[in-house]
């Protein structure tokens, strides 16, 4: 108990700091969301000062820190300028879809990769070893926006697939099964290449930490009692790679997020991704630092998950205790 | 131990050495003593040995004394001068005068430097001579401890593990050390490469005047070598005597139980030692 | 082939990779913002040696191109007009590594025509040369942020390893404050956080310092873990004990420890930060125009209309893919070196 909860106040320091650095880190920037409005004509240089003070934004750096945090606190988690209202609405249904296409994508990276990983791991060093580590090589060496790119045209030319977005119209009136339906066939396509891009660095370590597991002495000493195969691996090697791969579940989710953005933005997908672009190149600052904000929540959450995980399955550590 | 007649090259008093350490999960801090008060005087051209179990704190004696750790409580004194109080600079000499060996040649030598740049690595760090006569030394140096010169351009690892504790040994009198420990120098050695190296530890010291101490957990080592023994149990220095007496007449409850688990038979070691006490 | 000899034959081939790049001037046929709206989304010239009549040429050539009468987007080669391809010749200006001012060029024809080796963007702009100038500032972006990365990792990492205590617990909490970010994220917020009104330059500097800032986090860690088990190596002790100071024990026996990591780390870095760069560009939040890097010759691909139509926009993107295999293959053989190396 004590270790989960060090860990869990370890993670709260650890976001608290994130948020602090990165609201100074805004802060600094020169320029503002209202500089573009300074550059039309017809707005008074009045009207531009006076929507600054309205939100504040000539307040002292420590004011407005302390404001934003209660905003953080409030659910609101301050104000988009492009949208007119409080960042915590846009943020929500947006994170829903991200963390949809997240989920979907790792479970089927983990899918297909846990299976391949082990199976390279059974016959390191024979053809099919090889030849899969120079496949998951080379998809590696794919960058993640020319699979993207390839994965758009594809169904622009073929239409088995939408080109983007995450329901079709007249999405509403579908019964059930229809909406399913259709949502799946709106998530494959990015799932599929957000998996694609997880799975060679996936395979790689799972490949090794079976590997490890299968070379290890008291596997070997298992062996050399006559214990079956199927029962080797599964029962006892298996079970010995828990360990390492708990930890990379764990920061598999964590680094779902950054490759989703890209995926986001090229197959349209309404997620967090589009949403940060969109707010950078506005300059909507609240917004940025509340997508920084969940973001790392999302990341620091995911570890800490995993050392949950870790904890709930490897009796070592509860030993130490 | 203690004749007013002797000349104590080295005489620590209630050295002390306490560690803080942490727990590994609970982060709870709690003090380990490593060293509780030793006493030990090493008289001048002696062989003495250093025996007890793994972690009596035999180790850390000797890092104390090599001056690698500093220690808690305690005075070391060195030819008079007390080591733990003097200034840096003159901290730097001292160095010189003892010298360490360490028990495994694979890591005690850098495994990117030739045998030649090892062995003269002291003298460069002691800004001593040219570039030039420190090759010389250090080709003398290898000579000395049985290796010929054309190994001077060889990596540690083409060496066996014998001879790459010759280079250590040779790197160690590069500086012309008064007293020279050897860290259980000869514990990951076969027999016949211990003994030859220790033919070679006993040539040694009669050319260049030394002192020894030769930790050990092994106290056969000890009949072969030592002239007087120094048992450690727990942090503390119990018995101090010389070898033969050791093994007749222990007065240390704790020394009649590492004899009786080594089955060492008096009657066999007063022969033995007679020979090797000079 | 020793593990030794192909990690040094790969390290070559990178380097030969490198080298079009460099001197793109030379190897360009045209300067990378030469623009002619009646080659908009010219398809790759063709090569032929055979003409129409069936009659060989020594000399490879290509057809001059006029505007399709069929296909309004298209083009057609005039048969009649045989440009070919001469090497050497002279051509517009440029500036060899910034200050070498020269006019050669390796290949390209004469005449107003021109030869599209991977065809011409919507300004009719050649890809080829856009390519190879565009590789100048994405290699360099990925180059210097690793080799920035890797200088504030070793730094904080040996630091770490070397003191332990509040030093090392601090940095390794700084750490983890950078890895608790999606590195994406946090460049974007980065860019965010710069005026938007400076010079290109400027933004391919602070560009490649922040990708280079986010990154210091993993190296740190494992050169730490490299100068925490070389510190306790008995030579190091063995130095200290004949007078070593701190600093000579990191100059001369730990930090060589490191050499290996940081090379290896090196050459997974940088396709890393490259692919930073061009993804950033790519969304519009690198370099801008005039300067072309990877990312802003793909960025026409948003477009639906120039996905589907003109495969050649995809080039760029393909040809990354080699120069990534050429990184990993070295990183690859620079850790199989490093195993044969005995300690």
């Amino acid at each position: 108990m004590r270790f989960i909860a060090r860990r869990v106040v370890h993670s709260i320091l650890i976001l608290i700091a994130v948020s602090f650095l990165s609201f100074t880190l805004l802060q600094w920037a020169p320029g503002d969301y209202f500089d573009g409005l300074r550059m039309n004509p017809r707005i008074s240089p009045e009207t531009v000062n006076g929507l600054r003070e309205k939100f504040g934004l000539d307040q002292p750096f420590l004011v407005r820190y302390e404001r934003w945090m209660r905003s953080v606190a409030a659910g609101e988690m301050g104000f988009s300028f492009a949208y007119d209202s409080p960042v915590g609405p846009l943020l929500w249904a947006r994170a829903g879809n991200t963390f949809l296409l997240g989920g979907c994508s790792t479970l089927l990276a983990w899918f297909l990769a846990l299976p391949l990983g082990i199976w390279m791991a059974v016959r390191k060093g024979r053809w099919h070893d090889r030849l899969f580590s120079v496949v998951m090589s080379t998809l590696l060496a794919i960058p993640d926006l020319l699979l993207f790119l390839l994965l758009l045209l594809l169904a622009l030319r073929t239409g088995w697939f939408p080109a983007g977005g995450m329901t079709s119209s007249g999405f509403d009136e579908l019964n059930l099964w229809g909406k399913v339906l259709d949502l799946v066939r709106h998530l494959a396509l990015p799932s599929l290449g957000l998996a694609a891009v997880a799975m060679p660095i996936l395979v790689r370590h799972i490949r090794a930490a079976m590997v490890q597991a299968l070379e290890s002495p008291f596997l070997l000493a298992a062996r050399g009692h006559g214990i079956p195969h199927q029962r080797l691996l599964w029962r006892y090697a298996l079970p010995a790679a828990s360990n390492p791969l708990i930890s990379l579940f764990g920061l598999s989710i964590a680094g779902m997020l950054s490759a989703s953005a890209i995926v986001e933005v090229v197959l349209s997908w309404p997620g967090l991704g589009p949403l940060m672009v969109q707010s950078v190149l506005a300059r909507d600052v609240y917004v940025v630092l509340a997508l920084i904000l969940l973001s790392s929540i999302f990341l620091v959450s995911g570890n800490l998950l995993a050392d949950l995980l870790l904890y709930a399955s490897d009796p070592r550590i509860r030993v130490e205790q | 131990m203690n004749s007013p007649e002797m000349d104590f090259l080295l005489s620590v008093r209630g050295l002390t050495k306490q560690y803080a350490q942490k727990r590994l999960i609970s982060g709870a801090h709690f003090t380990v003593e490593a060293l509780r008060g030793v006493n030990l005087n090493v008289p001048r051209g002696a062989a003495m040995a250093l025996v007890g179990e793994s972690g009596a704190g035999k180790s850390t004696l000797v890092r104390c004394l090599a001056l690698l750790e500093k220690p808690t409580h305690g005075e070391i004194d060195f030819e008079g001068h007390d080591l733990l109080t003097l200034s840096s600079k003159k901290l730097f000499r001292a160095r010189r005068e003892i010298q360490l060996v360490f028990q495994d040649p694979t890591s005690s030598l850098n495994p990117r430097m030739t045998a030649l740049e090892i062995v003269a690595e002291p003298l460069e760090v002691q800004r001593e001579g040219t570039k030039d006569t420190r090759r010389r030394s250090a080709i003398e140096l290898l000579d000395q401890v049985g290796l010929p010169t054309s190994s001077g351009q060889k990596l540690p690892f083409e060496f066996s593990g014998g001879q790459r504790q010759r280079i250590a040994i040779a790197r160690a009198l590069a500086l012309r050390p008064k007293l020279l420990i050897l860290d259980e120098a000869f514990s990951n050695l076969d027999l016949a490469t211990r003994d030859s190296l220790l033919q070679l530890l006993f040539e040694l010291q009669a050319r260049h005047s030394l002192t020894y101490i030769h930790v050990s957990h092994d106290l056969r080592l000890v009949t072969d070598v030592a002239s007087e023994v120094a048992v450690m149990y727990e942090g503390r220095i119990v018995e101090h005597a010389p070898t033969a007496e050791l093994f007749t007449r222990a007065k240390s409850e704790y020394t009649r139980l590492l004899l009786e688990a080594m089955e060492i038979d008096s009657a066999v070691i007063d022969d033995h030692t007679v020979e090797v006490m000079r | 082939m020793t593990p030794r000899l192909k990690g040094w034959t790969l390290l070559l081939i990178l380097v030969a990779l490198h080298i079009p790049v460099l001197f793109a001037g030379f190897f360009a046929p045209y300067s990378f913002s030469q623009q002619n709206r009646d080659w908009s989304f010219a398809p790759p010239s063709r090569m032929h040696f055979f003409d129409s009549y069936g009659v060989f040429h020594l000399r490879p050539f290509v057809y001059a191109i006029e505007p399709d009468v069929n296909d309004p987007s298209g083009y057609m080669a005039d048969l009649h007009q045989i440009e070919p391809i001469r090497f050497f010749v002279h051509g517009s200006p440029y500036n060899l590594l910034g200050f070498l001012p020269g006019n050669l060029h390796l290949f390209g024809i004469h005449g107003s025509d021109r030869v599209f080796l991977m065809g011409a963007d919507a300004y009719g702009r050649d890809q080829f040369s856009r390519f190879l100038y565009g590789g100048q500032i994405s290699l360099a972006a990925g180059i210097v942020a690793a080799a920035l990365s890797l200088l504030i990792g070793t730094l904080t990492g040996a630091f770490a390893g070397l003191y332990g205590g509040w030093i090392d617990d601090a940095i390794m909490r700084g750490g983890e404050i950078f890895l608790a970010l999606p590195w994406l994220y946090l460049l974007f917020a980065v860019r965010a956080a710069l005026p938007l009104h400076i010079t290109q330059w400027q933004v391919f500097f602070l560009l490649a310092a922040v990708i280079g800032l986010i990154g210091w986090a993993r190296p740190a860690r494992l050169i730490r873990g490299v100068v925490l088990s070389a510190k306790e190596r008995s030579f190091v002790s063995a130095a200290r004990a004949f007078g070593g100071s701190d600093f000579y024990l990191l100059r001369r026996h730990i930090l060589p420890q490191t050499y290996g990591v940081l090379l290896t780390q090196m050459t997974l870095l940088i396709p890393q930060y490259i692919l930073a760069e061009v993804t950033l560009t790519f969304l519009g939040l690198g370099v801008g125009e005039p300067m072309p890097s990877w990312g802003s010759l793909l960025s026409s691909l948003q477009q639906y209309y120039v996905l589907t139509s003109y495969w050649w926009m995809f080039l760029p993107a393909l040809l990354l893919i080699p120069v990534f295999l050429a990184y990993f293959w070295a990183a690859d053989a620079l850790q199989e070196h490093l195993k044969s190396v005995p300690l």
